[in-house]
């Protein structure tokens, strides 16, 4: 901050970047981002799938530079996001060091939770980044597919995954007769061994399975639907990833959480029917 | 000061028209020549030219693959079943689709050593001769493989859509290509598969020219039926005795039709080829199709209206088995992805007779009231 004081430059263009116009303008422009987004992707999913398994910076000099007139808002999406995070940082850090420099004015807890709002600030940002460190650093093994029996070894260890069976449960209601006897919830039975050490896990959507750092998830199965029709022998396809992005986002989510729990905490506290001195 | 104020307030302002004005500049270029960019999209599929002596390739099930030609030196980071040595010399193929497309790159004959139809299924006179000769060996029907016959023919690569034979083929150290994806091909990616696999034969000049082929064909079949009048609706799927299956709006033959000026009537159904709808969703555009094209060949019963509406009673309610028509493909149709410009042609001719005087239908056949000895019989 003394750096900013001694500058006026920094110290204007410091000012600018916290400024609530800014916000506002950011956020306009990423709901129309995200509109024009909502456009680009109906029926479009092939375009964007891939981002999941060949990395960012691998996509947008592939996919994304190849097919603009789809994939721009995206690109434009993550450069709004930047903006957004510097724009909420500096704002935060503003506000934070002026606490700080007022800090003899609270008393320790009134402090804390005048602090609340800004943490929840810092924790978006560490999560945007997480989730774009997530998709540009992580390490992923694409498309692996198993049948019951078969195996396959994490890359760099000894330990494998074996896919033991497959119990999914099947909708049996008779409100949506298309859906009749198709497969609701894919339960696949992994076992994971390293070395003597083994244990049985189950993998489905929305729930993967970590295992030596890896994130193991279910990416396709076969069949869909009771009794199989074309694709009728069982099988698993699953994407391996990974990721140093999840310690940033898991990190940030947890002082989310931390934040909004003291900013309720001092939202329900009684107040006596009276303004705080400080407010 | 004012000019740093607008810097950081409105640039994000401009940037977004920026980038949609780049948009328009690039855009699809589906209409360029292929062989000058590093990257090529088909559908799901992507070749990417690494380096001169290296091509990756990503398949139907996004696995990628790494092509490298025989005398170069292996890359020390790839698993040795995705590494594809080429050109490839010896191919066992899954379907007729495969094959037709080693056909269209013409290397058919010296390539291919194993199927998944028995002889007398083929309609290729390369594969029916090499079946006879034992040069092709029949490996087994498409779900119930012989691995070990499969072993012994000793292919550099399979072509498969089956992908729960890929931990099997890993066990044998042979690598395939996952030829079919989970959303169906449009017309610009059917087109153009043929210079998905010509990587692996060195016969990129032999997919340019025959997308170069049907392309003419289809730009030629758009002129002449531009004018064509009030559209015809249409419909590509049938009901069989468990479930419905058609061909969704994103697939090649539902971007034909429209593309010629008709009306697909599943042009809302989104997904895989062959997908599964409910029958009421069938029957609904039954009532007003004028045409439907059935999945059924003459030889699995479809052989008159009649006796379509035989075997699925449900069936004879639709409008084109009462005042349309329906049209079965014929059993060599789907062994002739090599006269994809010809079979673009029929279906035009089908839709708009009046443009294709005297056309004889090679592919198709347009299913009679009755069977012929049911007539006889009267």
């Amino acid at each position: 901050m003394a750096v900013l004081d001694t500058m006026p430059i920094f110290s204007y263009i410091w000012k600018k970047l916290a400024g609530i116009h800014l916000t506002i303008v950011l956020c306009l422009l990423l709901a129309a981002d995200l509109s024009l987004g909502y456009v680009c992707l109906n029926r479009n999913e092939i375009l964007f799938a891939p981002l999941n398994d060949v990395g960012l910076i691998a996509w947008i000099n592939t996919y994304g530079r190849c097919n603009l007139k789809s994939t721009a808002w995206l690109l434009a999406l993550l450069v709004l996001l930047t903006l957004f995070c510097i724009n909420t940082f500096v704002c935060t850090t503003d506000r934070v060091a002026r606490l700080i420099r007022h800090r003899k004015k609270y008393p320790r807890l009134r402090l804390l939770f005048r602090l609340a709002p800004h943490l929840m600030h810092y924790a978006l940002i560490l999560i945007l980044t997480g989730y774009l460190s997530s998709y540009t650093f992580a390490r992923v093994l694409d498309s692996r597919t198993l049948v019951p029996g078969s195996s396959l070894r994490l890359p760099g260890t000894e330990a494998r995954i074996q896919f033991q069976s497959f119990s999914p449960d099947y909708y049996k209601g008779s409100r949506m007769p298309a859906f009749d006897q198709h497969v609701i919830r894919p339960r696949a039975r992994l076992l994971l061994i390293d070395g003597d050490h083994h244990r049985k896990a189950e993998l489905s959507y929305n729930k993967p399975v970590i295992f030596k750092n890896y994130g193991i998830f279910l990416k396709d199965f076969a069949p869909k639907k009771k009794g199989g029709g074309m694709n009728s022998n069982e099988r698993i396809d699953l994407t391996i990833r990974k990721d140093p992005g999840v310690f940033l986002y898991m990190l940030g989510m947890l002082l989310f959480t931390a934040g909004i729990a003291l900013y309720l905490t001092d939202w329900m506290a009684p107040k006596n029917g009276k303004r705080r001195p400080d407010e | 000061m004012n000019k740093i104020l607008w810097f950081f307030l409105y640039v994000p302002i401009l940037l977004l028209p920026i980038l949609v004005c780049a948009c328009g500049q690039s855009g699809d270029r589906s209409g360029t020549e292929d062989h000058n960019r590093s990257f090529i999209q088909l559908g799901e599929f992507t070749l990417q030219k690494v380096s001169p002596e290296r091509i990756e390739v990503r398949d139907g099930a996004g696995r990628r693959l790494v092509l490298v030609p025989k005398n170069a030196p292996a890359p020390g980071n790839v698993d040795s079943n995705r590494l594809i040595r080429t050109p490839v010399k010896r191919v066992a193929a899954y379907g007729a689709f495969n094959v037709s497309v080693l056909k269209a790159l013409g290397v058919l004959e010296t390539t291919l050593v194993g199927t998944t139809y028995p002889t007398e299924k083929w309609h290729i006179p390369e594969v029916r001769n090499g079946m006879k000769s034992g040069k092709i060996a029949f490996l087994g029907s498409d779900n119930s493989i012989d691995f070990e016959r499969l072993d012994q023919v000793q292919p550099d690569l399979v072509l498969t859509w089956d992908r729960s034979i890929i931990p099997m083929l890993n066990d044998l150290d042979i690598p395939c290509v996952i030829t079919s994806s989970t959303t169906a091909m449009c017309l610009n990616t059917r087109m153009r598969f043929v210079k998905f696999l010509a990587p692996f034969f060195h016969r990129e000049d032999q997919a340019r020219n025959f997308f170069n082929r049907v392309n003419a064909a289809l730009t030629e079949i758009r002129e002449q039926t531009h004018n064509a009048g009030p559209p015809l609706k249409v419909m590509w799927g049938d009901i069989y005795e468990k479930r419905v299956l058609v061909e969704p709006g994103n697939a090649w033959v539902a971007e034909l039709i429209n593309t010629l000026q008709s009306d697909y009537l599943f042009d809302d159904v989104f997904g895989t080829s062959c997908i599964e709808i409910n029958v009421e969703r069938f029957l609904y555009s039954g009532k007003e199709a004028d045409i439907l094209f059935t999945y059924r060949t003459p030889e699995q019963g479809a052989t008159s209206k009649k006796a379509l509406a035989r075997l699925n009673p449900i069936l004879s309610g639709i409008r084109p088995l009462n005042d349309g028509k329906v049209y079965a493909p014929l059993p060599h149709y789907a062994q002739s992805y090599q006269r994809l410009d010809e079979i673009l042609k029929e279906i035009a001719a089908i839709l708009y007779p009046k443009f294709y005087k005297d056309y004889a239908l090679r592919y198709f056949m347009e299913l009679p009231e009755t069977n012929p000895e049911t007539r006889r019989r009267r």
